[in-house]
């Protein structure tokens, strides 16, 4: 595809795509440090340090490769380097996670300016690639960012730390109820992957308490449904509870996707009754001041939460929620259900709209 | 008709094989023969030969992300949907791509 024009969300999705594993693996890796050694602030050596520190530098990069892949989604290869320069820009000025995906985009869209407006001899087009755009792109976009670009976006940022940490009690309610629903509403889909930037976001400026309702929305999906399929076996099809089986330890891990092929037979009774109880558990979690200050990792980070015992009892009532409501709309299971075949039926869209629409392109 | 195409998602772990599973069967379904490569967080899998572009009718990419290799579609006819569309309905999708393609002949 030439350029990107048109297709924004694309591209944020590609970066956010190079992000996730990024994530899991430095959050992981700093849960980990901190198991092994609880005092790993202030070590210097050792397992736990080596873990915690790599963990560290891990989320440093959370936003270059965010940037870098923007603009790689915009304008290929040529805008790795200087995206991932820029990045740093982004994390060094605290134009955060929103900085960072525009910084993706100026560094992109300058690429394919300069390929196009810059013309070499012949026998100089070596040149392009190797020195005239990544030297011409990151200059030109990091000068930008200091300067005018990123501004607006430091301001954005300290707003909404200082907002979110200065929330009143019903404030902080609906605040909690709306990152709960968003964070479980389409199950691992580009809803929750908005919140987890958000949220991953405002963890590395300090803010860590919305990153623990993320935590909860991501969870109580697989645990609800489980609950549900205790109370009522009647109403989950053979393929669904074998499904189960797949989608609690995945839960467990914090990975929610499992419980899509559930959802997708029963989209909107399972999608309700998993808001219903990720709004209450998000609510629960701004009240009682729960933190986490690790993005992944689901059960295995939460000891290193600030108050773990609050947050386990947000969750649990979140989950017995949306087991309850989920057990008492869903319909038993008819012999049609069970023959169920699901080619022309209803899951939650991806991205690309609901409707059916395509592009034909001649290559 | 002859399909070949890729699949690939946001998260790459779930959607990209979901898409890949139903278009597979419902161009099973309706008599056409498809074959289609994943590109998910793993990387590239069941990738396309060569003789399989070739010998295709259309390209159906079914991407979320940016996808690599769109080069080897070099004079194809190449239809660009989401992973929700191929895999909310992908039936109906396939009867559409093809009345589109007859169409545009």
């Amino acid at each position: 595809m030439k350029g990107g024009a048109g297709n924004i969300k694309k591209n944020i999705l590609t970066a956010i795509s190079y992000m996730i594993p990024l994530v899991v693996a430095a959050g992981l890796c700093m849960a980990l440090g901190q198991v092994v050694d609880s005092d790993v602030r202030n070590s210097s050596a050792g397992l736990g340090y080596y873990l915690y520190k790599a963990g560290g530098y891990g989320m440093n990069l959370v936003v270059p490769v965010i940037t870098a892949g923007v603009a790689y989604a915009v304008s290929d290869k040529p805008g790795i380097a200087p995206g991932l320069i820029v990045g740093f820009v982004c994390t060094e000025i605290k134009a955060g996670f929103i900085g960072g995906i525009v910084g993706g985009f100026l560094v992109g869209y300058l690429v394919l300016a300069v390929r196009k407006y810059v013309k070499l001899p012949k026998s100089m087009q070596g040149l392009m690639p190797v020195m005239v755009i990544p030297v011409i792109v990151t200059a030109l976009s990091c000068v930008l960012m200091y300067t005018i670009v990123g501004i607006p976006f430091v301001w954005l940022q300290e707003a909404l730390t200082g907002w979110i940490t200065n929330l009143q009690t019903g404030s902080k309610i609906v605040f909690g109820a709306v990152l709960g629903v968003m964070a479980c509403f389409d199950f691992g889909g580009p809803v929750n992957k908005t919140m987890s930037t958000f949220v991953n976001g405002l963890m590395i400026d300090g803010v860590i308490g919305p990153e623990s309702i993320k935590f909860a929305g991501s969870m109580i999906p697989p645990f609800g449904i489980a609950i549900a399929c205790l109370i009522a076996r009647n109403k989950f099809t053979r393929a669904e509870k074998e499904a189960l089986k797949a989608a609690v330890p995945m839960g467990f891990c914090m990975i929610t996707e499992g419980v899509i092929p559930i959802a997708a037979r029963d989209l909107v009774r399972v999608v309700f009754s998993c808001c219903c109880g990720s709004a209450v558990a998000g609510a629960l979690c701004m009240i009682w001041g729960t933190g986490s200050p690790i993005p992944h990792g689901g059960m295995l980070t939460v000891p290193l939460f600030d108050k773990p015992l609050m947050f386990c009892i947000a969750l649990a009532i979140g989950s017995v929620i949306t087991g309850v409501i989920l057990a008492v709309l869903k319909k038993p299971v008819t012999e049609e259900d069970e023959a169920y075949d699901d080619m022309g039926a209803d899951v939650l869209g991806m991205s690309s709209g609901d409707g059916l629409d395509f592009v034909i392109e001649k290559h | 008709m002859k399909i070949v195409g890729i699949a690939a998602c946001t998260a790459g772990i779930a959607h990209t094989y979901m898409a890949r599973e139903k278009l597979m069967r419902a161009a099973e379904k309706l008599g056409h023969t498809a074959r289609i490569e994943t590109q998910g967080t793993i990387g590239i899998e069941n990738e396309l030969t060569a003789q399989e572009i070739a010998e295709a009718d259309v390209v159906i990419l079914a991407v979320d992300v940016k996808v690599s290799g769109e080069g080897r579609f070099k004079g194809k006819t190449v239809v660009r949907v989401g992973t929700a569309a191929a895999i909310k309905n992908p039936l109906e999708l396939l009867v559409k791509i093809e009345k589109a393609i007859n169409a545009n002949q």
